[in-house]
């Protein structure tokens, strides 16, 4: 062949080929023609779902255990009376028709309304819940009378304990709009697709990740009357996590019953892991009213009790630590290279700053105190000049180091960090300046510090085990053995100066300790601090406690680890308007760590 | 400063404008379509910027040295091929990935440039006398990544690689008589043929002609895919509204079946602008072959040119319901690494060619 007569082939069949692609091309579009515009209609059809359903599939929420695998919650199946969202219902004439057999209430149709409202999702729409067996068996019989109604099974949350777990736990409720928001703005509303309820508070929302698990859907193919021709696709739903507490719940629950009907808290933690053993706050509620929305009138009963019972005084209840503090406040001057035996002071019973008398709660004074002595009997004088020989920066500085004024770091949603003052939060906030005598009254815990029972439970076992590197936490593990991080480095301490305050701890439950009378008969060492916070400024007048009204009364506060010697777990109480640490929130303690060690020795 | 103006004159602009465009619309409804958040999107402007940089290396590539390395690179696929036999990484039943710990890679994708070089390669040695033997060797050069890529087994992309290889020996220069011949004795083999399919390859075209007949199975995907099609109508649903995608009703709704995605959300009107724009870089590439002096560059620059166009061709066949399910990405809009970085080398080959057109030629 030449080469011109090559290159002619070649240019013709050039052509050619341009020629295929645009016919093609040309002919896809065609066929895109026919699809989108010829046969719109009966796409659009299609795809509006009524031949094709997608029906979602709820994944079933993880069971919460506690650490010896009891079950604290769990998931029950009860019978519901449901009505198809999309069509119309004549509420009060279904209502008025179930009246023979079921009885709908009020509330019920308010849930029904506020369900309808809310929850665009859900394709179904509860007109009762629950139902009991008798109500099911009444339905079934009549069931041809009812063909809008829905008989269904649903998983329903319950929690075995109520109160005693209320706080831990925390509880579900339904997915609302700014739930809804929250979880758009996270990127996570698909999971929800098929989901009613949603984590609020506790370990069911702080674990909501894990334990809510991801849906699945079935596809169904129906004609145009609705009826199911055939099952195309079924994508089952991926259950949530189990997930194992760190909690012992027959401690839990024994700690709960020791409260009475007293107010407060009560965190114990495991002082060589930072597992929280227990974790009280007391009054509780019935986390199982609210699960499909609690009704306006129990929930008006919760929020304006005076007893607060929805405050999780454990990370969100603030106090002032009182003498509880002084142990760290000691710890931080023998750092700092203060008051270091053997240096002791004379205590008359009071301290004088300019003209100012700064009372001992023991009037006639304790003698000779030095620092093990001064927290034996939580001697206030030692403390006011030690307070204003290390300053309140340094003080505050130090006290941080023990999670005073931060975070511990505990895997529960807005734990409060408390609150260290010093001058510049003073001027801030109140606009005054900072006196030297608020300086000495900070260092013996009164003042403007404010600590959570969490925090003191964890700076206590941070003195007992100085080597805890782990956060406190309440997981233990999850089904999926997905790993936490919980590493948190301790603060750095000489060893010596622990050990100064660790004895002076022991001793408070020692002959002439203010908890002596806890230390007695006892089969195990328990080191101590008691602590009485003041409510209510006396101005001079004598503290009563008998005359007292109830809500001026003092808080009492109690910190202890056991055994003093090997320890292994750290304890703090809080009895809020319960007079003097020691008489109130020290028993409550005490039964604690007989619980403890009860069960440990079996 | 004056590397990247030089760099900038040799990229051929009209092409270069074309497939921005594309690549940025695929972006686009990959972000619309991306159940993950932004993760595919990252990776696949990763795999953009990649492709552009070998891309801009072969534009500034001699390209004596590609027709030098043109029979080691085709043996190189050769074996990356056997690789993927013995050591490949199985995914939906095929074996058609490598794995490389921090990248996987589809051989076969390489044979969309390999096999176009080792013909233009083939013929250019003797462009004076092209002649039947020369013809059957390019058949035979065809027919062993054919076999390897078909037993994978990957029917699209071995059909798609042969026939770009018979497009170069048609316009190569077998006589018309000969491809008459041949045609009917494709077809009287046909049968021969269809028993030598997968089972699952011919359930796949039986669907073709009734997809409804199996909604459940392998109708299923041509279904779904032309419902997000249909019911996109005129002016579509409007970007991420694509209501086909959320909740998986369409499976490789990112890769294989993203121009649906497209359909549903841009309509019609959308559907024509992209094939405009296709169109506009077929007949661009088509404008600069016709240039082109040599042998060499002429048929690489048509085979590649061609894979591209059978690669948009396969899949817009196949998620309009015209073709059966082979899992052919679209060139330049799927995501997916190996099959962007093939597309945009093959653009810089055509550009650089097109460069030297005079160059060669002398």
């Amino acid at each position: 062949m030449q080469r011109s007569q090559l290159k002619y082939t070649f240019q013709k069949r050039l052509g050619f080929i341009t020629g295929l692609i645009t016919i093609l091309i040309f002919i896809i579009g065609l066929r895109f023609f026919y699809l989108q515009i010829f046969q719109y209609d009966f796409y659009k059809l299609k795809a509006s779902n009524n031949s094709i359903r997608t029906i979602p599939i709820e994944p079933s929420r993880g069971i919460i255990f506690d650490r010896n695998g009891k079950v604290i919650a769990d998931n029950r199946l009860i019978y519901n009376l449901e009505l198809e969202r999309g069509r119309t219902h004549n509420l009060d004439e279904i209502i008025q028709k179930l009246a023979p057999i079921i009885k709908v209430s009020s509330s019920d149709k308010e849930l029904y309304q506020e369900i309808l409202e809310a929850n665009p999702f859900t394709d179904s729409i509860p007109v009762k819940t629950d139902l009991a067996l008798d109500e099911v068996a009444a339905f079934s019989a009549k069931r041809f009378l009812f063909d809008e109604i829905q008989l269904k099974i649903r998983q329903k949350r319950y929690y075995h304990f109520n109160d005693i777990t209320a706080h831990l736990v925390g509880h579900i409720n339904r997915i609302n709009k700014t739930d809804i928001e929250e979880l758009q703005k996270n990127d996570l509303y698909k999971r929800y697709y098929a989901s009613r309820h949603i984590g609020k508070t506790g370990i069911e929302k702080s674990y909501e990740r894990l334990i809510h698990g991801f849906p699945g859907y079935k596809q169904i193919e129906v004609n145009a009357k609705n009826n199911v021709i055939q099952l195309l696709k079924t994508v089952p739903a991926t259950d949530g996590d189990n997930i194992n507490l760190t909690i012992d719940i027959e401690l839990q629950k024994l700690a709960h019953e020791s409260f009475g009907d007293k107010r407060g808290a009560l965190v114990a933690i495991d002082v060589n892991n930072g597992e929280i053993l227990t974790y009280v706050s007391q009054p509780g509620f019935d986390p199982n009213l609210f699960i499909d929305g609690i009704n306006s009138k129990n929930w008006a009963a919760l929020n304006n009790s005076k007893t607060k019972p929805m405050l999780d005084r454990v990370i969100h209840g603030l106090y002032p630590p009182g003498s509880t503090l002084k142990p760290f406040v000691g710890l931080s001057a023998l750092e700092n290279n203060i008051r270091k035996p053997p240096f002791t002071i004379d205590d008359p019973g009071y301290f004088n700053i300019g003209n100012k008398r700064f009372n001992d709660w023991k009037k006639t004074g304790h003698g000779t105190v030095g620092i093990i002595e001064a927290i034996k009997v939580s001697c206030d004088t030692f403390f006011y000049g030690l307070g204003l020989d290390l300053g309140v920066t340094q003080m505050n500085k130090d006290l941080s180091q023990y999670f005073f004024g931060r975070k511990t770091g505990i895997d529960m949603m807005n734990e409060k960090a408390g609150l260290l003052a010093d001058a510049k939060w003073k001027k801030n906030k109140l606009n005054q300046s900072w006196f030297k005598g608020e300086t000495a009254i900070t260092a013996i815990g009164q003042g403007f510090t404010q600590v959570t029972p969490l925090q003191l439970a964890y700076a206590t076992a941070l003195i007992a085990n100085p080597n805890l590197n782990q956060k406190p936490h309440l997981l233990l593990y999850s089904e999926k053995k997905e790993l936490f991080n919980n590493e948190q480095t301790p603060p750095k301490v000489s060893l010596d100066n622990l050990k100064l305050i660790q004895e002076g701890m022991l001793q408070v439950t020692q002959e002439g300790g203010t908890a002596a009378f806890l230390g007695k008969g006892i089969s195990y060492s328990m080191a101590a601090k008691t602590g009485t916070a003041q409510v209510f400024s006396l101005q001079g007048q004598e503290y009563d406690e008998e005359s007292l009204p109830e809500h001026l009364k003092d808080h009492a506060l109690f910190i202890a680890y056991a055994p003093a010697e090997n320890p292994r777990v750290a304890v703090a109480v809080i009895v809020e308007h319960g007079g003097h640490g020691g008489s109130t929130a020290g028993p409550i303690a005490k039964k604690f760590f007989d619980n403890y060690m009860k069960q440990i020795s079996y | 400063m004056n590397n990247l103006l030089m760099l900038f004159k040799k990229t051929d602009h009209y092409l270069l404008g074309l497939i921005i465009t594309i690549i940025t619309l695929g972006l686009f409804t990959l972000a619309s379509s991306d159940q993950s958040g932004t993760r595919l999107v990252l990776s696949q402007l990763i795999n953009i910027i990649i492709g552009m940089i070998f891309m801009v290396w072969i534009v500034l590539t001699d390209p004596k040295k590609i027709f030098f390395y043109a029979p080691f690179l085709y043996l190189f696929s050769i074996l990356l091929l056997l690789g993927v036999l013995f050591f490949g990484y199985e995914s939906h039943g095929a074996q058609r990935w490598l794995n490389f710990g921090f990248f996987k890679f589809q051989p076969s994708e390489t044979l969309k440039l390999t096999v176009p070089l080792i013909l233009a390669w083939l013929y250019s040695n003797n462009d004076k006398n092209i002649n039947i033997w020369q013809h059957l060797k390019a058949f035979i050069l065809i027919t062993i990544p054919f076999y390897l890529v078909f037993s994978q087994p990957d029917l699209g992309t071995a059909l798609m690689i042969s026939f770009c290889g018979l497009i170069i020996i048609f316009t190569a220069g077998l006589s018309a008589k000969f491809i008459t011949i041949s045609t009917i004795i494709f077809f009287a083999a046909s049968p021969f043929l269809w028993l030598s399919l997968q089972p699952y390859q011919q359930k796949r075209v039986l669907t073709l002609f009734d997809p409804f007949g199996d909604a459940l199975g392998s109708g299923y995907q041509t279904i779904q895919s032309m419902i997000a099609l249909g019911s996109g109508g005129l002016i579509g649903k409007g970007w991420g509204n694509a209501t086909q995608t959320y909740l998986d009703f369409l499976p490789e709704a990112s890769t294989d079946f993203i121009f649906a995605v497209f359909s549903e959300e841009f309509g019609f009107l959308g559907v024509v602008g992209v094939l405009i724009i296709y169109l506009l870089i077929f007949y661009r590439c088509m404008f600069m072959v016709s240039k082109m002096q040599d042998t060499f560059s002429r048929l690489l620059s048509i085979g590649i040119t061609m894979s591209i166009f059978f690669g948009l061709l396969v899949n817009l066949g196949m998620i309009s319901g015209m073709l059966p399910i082979v899992g052919v990405p679209m060139p330049l809009f799927s995501y997916g690494g190996t099959s962007m970085v093939v597309s945009l080398i093959s653009i810089g080959i055509i550009m650089t060619l097109y460069n030297n057109k005079t160059l060669i030629a002398n």
